[in-house]
């Protein structure tokens, strides 16, 4: 057994060596591709750090004042599920001071000055409002009688406030995953194709093997070994620089003003160790896949 | 040990290699496949270690019919059988030490056993002292011999020579003929294809000849005419 490992591995540093251009086309090709799905997940990350006081169809946020009595908030409450025909009461949420604060730790994700403005005390509850109609206009004129109940701080609107960066976010998360997803295929394609040369260069050594009665999966293994590892390189290389992406964003941003938004768009370290995982996971993945294939389809001598 | 019944092997559409050839060959023979290039003696062979499958008819290897045998099962059948050819198929990166051992490392045997068969079987071929040389480094027939140890290595039921001599003069051949001979003292059943007339002549074995993929000979002792 362990003769037989030992075979696959010194086999599969071999073909490496031999095929050093061919191999770093495929494990940059498919870095390349890896990072730029890391991106889209970074991004896809960074922007619901903005929009996450709005998920779930949220179209209006009705804050109230830290201070404002018992009595009041109710009287709010009953106010909003007046309009049953305006709003969808069954969504009606409202967040109270700890929820609050654990959202806007969120949103200030990369505003610690702000964020150190806020305490759990004296940060604004909030009413999270989905309507139902879909006409603007109607919950604009519900927003305006809303902004002169009596403990109400603000009342914002998705429409004024995030709709652009909504459309924005959902536009970049289209393009770049669509363009990973066709350098995913460029990478499987290059994988399967290196694998099909060092094949090629070893056929002699292939055919031998199958008529000394080495079985197909002992010649097998070395190759789909060495497309997996060409993946798992990739996603290593596009995990450092996904890293170094994220940490150059994460400390350019600090220089923007407070509150400007901008801030906001930082994903946790926690975050970024999980998609570093999952892109070692789709490299592993790629080469595994682009390797069987050649392997499996080249292998008749 | 092998028998074919009825066995036709086209090529694409319309080239028949082999037709309806029958024969029966025991263990410990020594048989010449003869006839000139494209007689179908290789085929004939490779119908024999499953390289190819017939369109009709049974091929049948130590009491299995291996056109039955799921191809799972094809490299237990190769592990039976030793094959030597005209171009020796030798690895070139490789030392002779290392080509006989390739045999036994890519079925999986362990160290141990590699380390202590290889040198039997060197020297079985008189290759001892140059274990670590490289094929280039090697005559014709001292290639030959280094592959006629690595089909040796795991002491086959079966030799399959493909041409072994085709590419040396008299005297080397001699010596080829030779080692073949004693692996066939040993048991395991010799097929060998060849037009070469004088070693079929100075062994007088049975001969199978072919024409135009027919067996138009089947002779106990004979020549080669």
């Amino acid at each position: 057994m362990f003769s037989r490992i030992a075979y696959a591995f010194r086999e599969t540093w071999e073909s490496f060596r031999r095929n050093l251009t061919l191999t770093a086309a495929a494990v940059l090709t498919s870095a390349v591709s890896l990072l730029l799905v890391g991106a889209t997940f970074l991004i896809q990350r960074a922007f619901e750090n903005l929009l996450v006081q709005w998920r779930g169809d949220v179209e209006m946020i009705v804050f109230v004042r830290s201070d404002a009595s018992a009595e009041q908030i109710t009287l709010i409450d009953s106010v909003l599920r007046a309009s049953p025909t305006i709003i969808d009461v069954d969504k009606l949420r409202y967040l109270n001071k700890t929820e609050s604060y654990e959202e806007a730790k969120r949103i200030f994700a990369g505003d610690p000055v702000t964020l150190g403005l806020l305490t759990p005390e004296t940060i604004p509850t909030q009413f999270k409002v989905v309507p139902l109609s879909d006409d603007p206009t109607l919950v604009r004129s519900l927003s305006d009688q809303y902004r002169t109940l009596p403990g109400v701080e603000a009342v914002a609107l998705a429409e004024d406030e995030f709709e652009v960066i909504s459309t924005l976010s959902n536009f970049i998360r289209v393009v770049t995953l669509i363009t990973s997803l066709v350098l995913l295929l460029v990478a499987v394609g290059l994988i399967w194709n290196t694998i099909r040369t060092a094949m090629f260069a070893r056929r002699r050594e292939i055919e031998v093997m199958k008529l000394v009665g080495a079985t197909n999966w002992f010649i097998r293994i070395p190759f789909m070994l060495e497309g997996l590892l060409q993946g798992l390189i990739g996603g290593v290389v596009s995990c450092g620089g996904l890293w170094v992406l994220n940490s150059a964003w994460t400390s350019g941003v600090t220089g923007f003003k407070p509150g400007t938004g901008i801030s906001s768009l930082v994903v946790p370290d926690s975050y970024l160790t999980s998609v570093m995982f999952i892109l070692l996971g789709i490299g592993a993945f790629v080469g595994a896949i682009g390797s069987a294939i050649a392997a499996t389809r080249f292998l008749d001598v | 040990m092998i028998r074919l019944e009825n066995v036709t092997k086209i090529y694409g559409t319309e080239t028949v290699a082999v037709r309806d050839a029958s024969f029966d060959i025991p263990k410990s023979q020594f048989v010449f496949l003869v006839g000139p290039s494209g007689s179908g003696k290789s085929t004939l062979l490779r119908l024999i270690n499953r390289q190819e499958q017939p369109e009709r008819g049974d091929v049948w290897v130590a009491g299995q019919n291996i056109n039955e045998l799921p191809a799972s099962r094809v490299p237990h059948l190769r592990r039976s059988m030793g094959n030597v050819f005209q171009d020796y198929k030798l690895l070139l990166n490789k030392t002779v030490f290392e080509n006989v051992a390739f045999a036994l490392e890519v079925i999986g045997k362990p160290r141990h056993v590699i380390a202590r068969q290889v040198p039997i079987v060197l020297d079985l071929v008189g290759l001892a002292d140059k274990q670590d040389r490289f094929p280039n480094q090697l005559s014709g027939g001292e290639q030959q011999r280094v592959s006629i140890a690595r089909a040796f290595v795991n002491r086959p039921l079966i030799m399959l020579a493909d041409e072994p001599t085709g590419n040396l003069d008299p005297t080397t051949s001699e010596g080829i003929m030779g080692l073949l001979d004693e692996i066939n003292q040993t048991g395991t059943t010799v097929i060998m294809a060849t037009h070469d007339h004088r070693v079929v002549n100075a062994m007088r074995r049975r001969v199978i000849q072919l024409d135009r993929g027919v067996i138009v000979r089947d002779q106990e002792r004979g020549v080669y005419e």
